[in-house]
């Protein structure tokens, strides 16, 4: 993924409701997605995989994230609804934002809103997350 | 739609999507972890399930296409992933036909490793 973030790596006490993410914008370039559909036996097109889109968004929202040693942060639910499909070699931006922080034990689940625009700022994709990570 | 898990796919589809947590791709780091090893990504299970609606529904699983999907179980290298669908119901609005689904991706245990439903728009050539 060729991605560029600004920001720097958060704890999880300070992911609060209400906090946005930098704004991550990543070209997704043929290599990219060639690899991608290897990756998923997938059949290639002209258009992006919808699926490739998010997971570049969560995992550079996830690496933003500084988890105690020896720990993870697991997905447990995504919801995604896609707008416009997406050409090979276009550039996206992600918006991703905390709405909800439940605490469960030594576990947290965080939810997360996010939110795809292509150059033109028209939405692509928008979606719900639900990771669960060491409070 | 049967697909098998493989250390091999994981590492690639952490290098495509720049998802490197060390639970999917260092098994050294893995193995001390309640799991006990490496997993898949479970945006990994899940794409199995887009790609097959993309399958069924074409454009239109890309444009207007709606999921929910829960991850249940974790899928591991050596697992081979049965993905499922059936269609619902088909509901009219505004002259546009919407399929609702419900889908889930097993193990070879029969574990359910995702579950959800998936919304796709409707031409009638698809029927």
């Amino acid at each position: 993924m060729t991605g560029k973030m600004q920001g720097n790596t958060m704890n999880y006490e300070e992911l609060v409701p209400g906090y946005e993410f930098p704004p991550t914008s990543y070209e997704l370039s043929a290599s990219l997605v060639s690899k991608y559909v290897k990756a998923v036996d997938g059949a290639g097109d002209d258009f992006v995989p919808p699926l490739a889109i998010t997971a570049c968004a969560i995992a550079t929202m996830a690496g933003s994230i500084s988890l105690p040693p020896g720990t993870v942060a697991i997905h447990a639910s995504q919801d995604l609804e896609f707008f416009k499909p997406v050409p090979i070699g276009a550039t996206v931006e992600s918006h991703i934002r905390v709405v909800q922080k439940i605490a469960r034990g030594k576990m947290g689940m965080l939810i997360l809103e996010l939110e795809i625009l292509d150059r033109g700022k028209e939405k692509v994709q928008s979606g719900k997350a639900t990771i669960a990570l060491p409070a | 739609m049967v697909k098998h898990i493989t250390q091999e796919k994981i590492n690639l589809y952490a290098e495509a999507s720049g998802d490197f947590n060390p639970i999917h791709v260092d098994e050294s780091f893995a193995v001390k972890t309640p799991f006990g090893g490496t997993i898949a990504h479970g945006m990994l299970n899940l794409a199995y399930v887009s790609e097959m609606m993309t399958a069924a529904f074409g454009r239109n699983w890309l444009a207007g296409g709606r999921l929910r999907a829960k991850f249940k179980e974790v899928a591991r290298p050596g697992d081979t992933l049965t993905i499922s669908s059936t269609v619902n119901s088909i509901d009219n609005t505004d002259g546009v036909s919407y399929a609702n689904c419900s889908f889930d991706v097993r193990n070879q245990k029969g574990e359910v490793v995702v579950a959800g439903e998936a919304t796709a728009k409707f031409s009638r050539g698809q029927e």
